[in-house]
């Protein structure tokens, strides 16, 4: 494949939230043939809005992402096999789909911590344990809401703490077993950590952190510490790994996921791979942001029009009520000046990570007033002044009060443009709008021009 | 003694006034029977006489004199055979569409329509268009895809105050137009609320029960958040969305990729306060969505307000009374200026000029054979973009523009006008763009002729002589006229306003704006006429779409748009937004509004908030200097903590603000992008 040919016949192995993006993106182009095989049934849908929809405040009707006109979308469709040699994918029903480029978007799949009992003896999950991935998962997990009681959430991860928050708001105790030392461990440091684990405490949820999960029985989860969790549902949401099961088969480069260069070309240069089953530059990411990106450069890069793909700056959002978490890039490894407002009294941890004026890094927890400011600053990499960081960690200055008594040359009437003073002179309200037009526009000053009247010395006595 | 009933000369409000002769004063007095603004006016309606008999008022034609390069006085007939005689020159050597004619917004309806008439009649030129395509155009373009029809507002101004919830995006109105301000307060002394989305916490914000402070050019992302929560939440009114609209499949999932934490992400507004308002709008009984120059002036303002229709339509609101979507045009006569063949698509009547039978019809009635009328021509920025080259014209008349102020990318222009063979320029003072004229026509304004304008509620109304022009000047529609008879036109051009107004009637009946049954007795009588009006016995329209929507079918139309973003987005060496707007005391290119002496005239200044003034070391008072890719202003700073700390505003009254503005156009409105470019601060 050669840059500046556009290729004919696209296939995308998955159709999740980066193949979608990336179909449309062939589509609009029009130069393509492109299939999309996906192995789940269900119509592409946003997955990000799988724990509101648990949480019950997105409706489940209503997660279909756009369908991009003018592509082939195969549902319920497992590829088994890449015949690199033929330019063909295999089908679990032994059908091929041939290809001039393949993209490889398979996304990630859960990962089953090393709990004993997790998995039944014929190889299927323990029926009171759920992953969270897929609609299906959440559809099963929904389901069984209903009859439980009780849950623990395995993983203190963002995903983990939207589950135990979703359950929680739907009635559920929850419990969270986090093995690091603290909640969201690869996102923030122990501090920030703890203000969380308080946060969701107070929410009614129990945090077990530094603890692990070694055993399912009947009796409940059990934990390294010798305590069990009596339970109705254990849910898994320790992380994903990358889905590289058919890259490696079909002789790709995969490390932890399927290795791409800057035009997101595996080792077979007629194979993309974007999104969470990619590593570029040594890391795989599991974001939509990273993946969408990358998908609109694959389109780019089939169109003819490569462009290097260089990291996506990233922003994790925690979505669920009552817990407010963003954090911005990598701030525990991040090199650089830390600027810091932390009030554990209030629940509120602010921390930026600062070099040459640039914010490259930060968290925010509890007071997220400042996020569509911080985030733009950090996306767009502008060079702050060295008081702007502390400043925009700090509440607004309270404005002083305006002073009780206006001076005569103060604005009162911004339509007319009338000082205290014209009022003053004033015998009546009519008088104010009839010589000094003042209250005749938009209204919004005749309150303080009523005032002033009223505030006016009596007639006769000496000012 | 009675006075004279007539409107004010600045936007699109119209407020009703009386003009009372005091002495040899002309003195502006309420008219408290005209319901848009019930008596109320803001300053520059109190102090609109003032340029009456100003000094700097021009009251003889004048012409470059070759040798020495200056302006100097002549008569009517020498200039108006000088202008024709030129224009044959040019059109002989390179054609009928070498000539150029650029209207404006504020003209009259007879005007606009007259403007038109002498671009494809007298002088066969399909180069037409006006500033207007710089006003609301892009809400024109929305609408006409939505509704079928583009009427600012389909319903009167005061319905505002039936509503449950006002969403304002991108308007100033406590500013830009006061009186409008005071349906606001009433309908929240009702218990209404209103919302405002603005980069600026502007005085209209400051009556707003939700402000939301996007970054410029994000309100699209905003609304996409907003249906998206909606759809979530299950408050679409799905009842409506299956009888009365089509397309809303498509929007509905385009809607799912716009999750509150992305938008966010995308537009500076913290998720909480994007479900907050989707909260308001979903348990509201009413909702009325209004967009301004700030959500349509963008390269994306069609697509940002079809956003919002978007949720307008979710919702089920168009078509309900006091709920709906609606457009605050800017320009005096916006609504009317767009609607009678002065856009260079179109005819009289809300007709498209590619349209067969909308050819025929309007050449009956100009008495001109079909074949004879030009096809569609260039938008405005086009226009004048290519102005001078192999390409473009080389002779331009304007009317009511004020080119050199009002322009996008102004140095530009300015150039273009440059490389004109002959630019003629008809205005009342000398204006940054009559300055740079070969002739200059001396013209009667406000109050010294009669003309209808249609207000931002589609409103016909009438603006009364009440005093005789200076000795000197002609009106409009008599320099037209003049000009046709030089220029050998086939059929002659009427000078009465009425007569004008009674012909375009006749040229509108049948098209979306029909017009054919107001006449000015009619608007005296009435307080003016909602168009569409199509006979004598005809109420007039003040309410649209309560049945069906002007499309083929009825129905109204989700159209399913995608987020792009401002053509320029801030980087390195340009790290801010940069956004621009008007002032109170001030209108468009400040060339009536400046000379009023009882308006404060403080000049330009640059808005930027405290964290990025400290950042730069710029002071309150001291100036600053603002670059972009296309030029640089110096003024004072005004530092408030009122707008986005990463965006800086200038107001477009003077010189300067369009040097820096971006000409990146929206492919379908054709508007450029004044609210919203990349630039750099030094103090």
């Amino acid at each position: 494949m050669r840059a500046g040919r556009a290729v004919e016949r696209v296939v995308v192995v998955g159709a999740g939230m980066a193949a979608v993006r990336l179909g449309e993106g062939l589509a609009a182009g029009g130069a393509h043939d492109v299939t999309l095989l996906g192995d789940e049934p269900h119509a592409p849908y946003n997955r990000i809005l799988l724990s509101a929809v648990l949480e019950g405040t997105h409706d489940p009707a209503a997660l279909a992402m756009p369908l991009p006109d003018g592509v082939d979308l195969r549902l319920g469709t497992r590829v088994v096999e890449v015949h690199r040699d033929e330019r063909e994918v295999e089908l679990a029903d032994r059908s091929r789909v041939p290809y001039d480029a393949l993209v490889l978007a398979t996304g990630s799949i859960p990962t089953l911590p090393p709990i004993r009992g997790l998995v039944r003896v014929d190889g299927r999950l323990h029926e009171k344990v759920h992953a969270f991935r897929s609609l299906a998962d959440c559809r099963r997990l929904d389901a069984a809401v209903s009859g439980a009681r009780r849950a623990v959430v395995v993983g203190g991860g963002l995903l983990g703490l939207q589950v135990a928050r979703a359950l929680s708001v739907r009635g559920l105790d929850v419990e969270v077993v986090e093995g690091g030392e603290h909640l969201l461990r690869s996102q923030v440091d122990a501090q920030a950590g703890r203000i969380i684990a308080r946060d969701l405490t107070r929410l009614g949820a129990t945090v077990y952190a530094g603890t692990r999960a070694v055993r399912l029985t009947d009796a409940g989860l059990v934990l390294d510490t010798g305590v069990t969790l009596d339970t109705d549902l254990v849910v898994l949401t320790a992380g994903g790994r990358p889905s590289t099961a058919l890259a490696r088969r079909a002789g790709l480069e995969v490390r932890r996921g399927v290795v791409v260069d800057d035009l997101l070309r595996t080792s077979d240069p007629r194979i993309l791979a974007i999104g969470d089953c990619a590593q570029h530059r040594g890391r795989t990411t599991g974001f939509v942001p990273p993946a969408w990106e990358q998908a609109r450069l694959a389109a780019a890069h089939l169109a003819g029009e490569p462009v290097a793909y260089t990291g996506t700056r990233s922003v994790a959002r925690l979505r669920a009520t009552g817990l407010d978490v963003a954090v911005l890039g990598d701030p525990t490894t991040t090199q650089g000046e830390v600027v810091e407002v932390t009030n554990p009294v209030v629940g509120s941890h602010r921390r930026l990570v600062v070099r040459e004026g640039r914010i490259v890094a930060g968290v925010l927890v509890g007071d997220l007033s400042r996020i569509g400011l911080i985030t733009q600053h950090y996306d767009r990499g502008t060079v702050l002044g060295p008081t702007e960081p502390g400043r925009l960690l700090m509440p607004d200055a309270v404005t002083a009060a305006t002073p009780v008594v206006l001076p005569d040359d103060a604005e009162v009437c911004a339509c007319a443009g009338v000082s205290a003073g014209r009022v003053r002179a004033c015998s009546s309200l009519a008088d104010v709008a009839t010589s000094t037009r003042a209250t005749t526009g938009c209204g919004g000053c005749a309150s303080a021009v009523r005032d002033l009247l009223a505030a006016r010395p009596l007639e006769g006595t000496p000012r | 003694m009675a006075g004279t009933r007539t409107h004010c000369p600045y936007c699109s409000l119209q407020c009703g006034m009386t003009l009372e002769r005091v002495g040899r004063t002309l003195e502006v007095q309420p008219w408290p029977e005209f319901p848009v603004n019930e008596g109320a006016l803001c300053r520059k309606g109190w102090t609109a006489t003032g340029l009456r008999g100003h000094r700097e008022r021009l009251t003889t034609p004048l012409v470059r004199d070759r040798a020495t390069g200056t302006l100097r006085a002549a008569g009517w007939d020498e200039a108006l055979d000088l202008v024709a005689d030129r224009i044959e020159a040019v059109q002989a050597a390179h054609g009928r569409d070498a000539v150029a004619v650029f209207g404006g917004g504020g003209l009259t309806n007879e005007k606009a329509y007259q403007l038109g008439k002498l671009a494809r009649v007298a002088l066969g030129t399909s180069q037409v268009d006006y500033n207007g395509r710089w006003c609301m155009s892009s809400a024109a373009s929305a609408g006409n895809q939505a509704f079928g029809v583009d009427r600012g507002l389909p319903f009167p101004l005061a319905d505002v105050e039936l509503a449950d919830v006002v969403v304002l995006v991108g308007s100033n109105l406590a500013e830009t137009m006061p009186p409008a301000a005071r349906h606001l307060d009433r309908l929240r002394e009702r218990g209404g609320r209103v919302v405002v989305v603005d980069p600026r916490r502007t005085p209209t914000a400051d009556r707003a029960d939700l402000f939301l402070q996007p970054v410029p050019g994000t309100d699209l992302p905003l609304a996409m958040g907003v249906l998206h929560l909606l759809v979530a939440a299950g408050a679409v009114d799905e009842e409506y969305v299956a009888a009365r609209t089509t397309g809303f499949d498509a929007v509905r999932r385009s809607a799912a990729a716009w999750w509150p934490e992305l938008v966010e992400r995308v537009s500076g507004v913290p998720a909480d306060q994007v479900r907050e308002l989707a909260a308001l709008l979903a348990d509201a009984e009413r909702v009325m969505v209004l967009t301004a120059r700030g959500a349509e002036q963008h390269s994306q303002g069609t697509a940002t307000v079809l956003a919002w229709l978007n949720v307008a339509l979710a919702l089920g609101m168009p078509g309900k009374v006091g709920a709906g979507y609606g457009c605050l045009t800017g320009q005096g006569n916006g609504q009317g200026g767009r609607e009678h063949g002065q856009k260079a698509d179109q005819l009289p009547g809300y007709r498209m000029i590619d349209d067969p039978a909308a050819r025929a019809h309007v050449a009956r009635v100009w008495g001109v054979d079909p074949d004879r009328l030009p096809g569609a021509g260039r938008s405005a920025y086009e226009l004048l973009d290519t102005l001078g080259t192999d390409d473009g014209a080389r002779a331009l008349l304007v009317l009511g523009s004020n080119i050199v102020v009002s322009a996008p990318n102004a140095t530009h222009v300015t150039e273009r006008l440059a490389a004109l063979d002959l630019l003629v320029v008809a205005d009342i003072v000398m204006s940054e763009t009559a300055a740079l004229a070969d002739v200059v026509l001396p013209v009667t304004q406000w109050a010294e002729e009669t003309g209808t304008m249609t207000n931002l509620e589609g409103r016909v109304v009438l603006r009364e002589r009440a005093v005789a022009p200076p000795e000197g000047v002609r009106s409009d529609l008599e320099v037209m006229a003049g000009l046709a008879e030089r220029l050998g036109s086939p059929v002659p051009f009427a000078t009465d306003p009425a007569e004008v107004f009674a012909e375009l009637g006749r040229a509108s009946a049948g098209g979306r704006a029909d017009y054919a049954g107001i006449s000015h007795e009619r608007i005296r009588a009435e307080h003016g006429v909602f168009w569409p009006c199509p006979d004598a016995d005809h109420p007039g329209t003040p309410r649209l779409f309560a049945d069906s929507f002007a499309t083929p079918d009825g129905r109204a139309r989700f159209v399913a748009v995608d987020h792009v973003g401002a053509a320029e987005q801030p980087d390195a060496a340009y790290p801010l937004h940069l956004t621009t707007g008007r002032v109170l005391a001030q209108y468009q290119s400040g060339a009536q509004t400046r000379r009023v002496r009882d308006l404060p005239d403080d000049g330009p200044f640059v808005e930027l908030h405290p964290m990025l003034a400290e950042r730069i070391g710029a002071r309150d008072g001291e100036p600053v200097v603002v670059t972009t890719r296309r030029g640089e202003m110096k003024a004072p700073a005004r530092v408030v903590a009122t707008i986005r700390p990463d965006t800086v505003f200038v107001p477009f009254h003077w010189v300067g603000a369009n040097r820096l503005t971006n000409d990146a156009l929206d492919p379908s409105s054709r508007m450029p992008e004044f609210k919203a470019c990349a630039a750099a601060v030094r103090a």
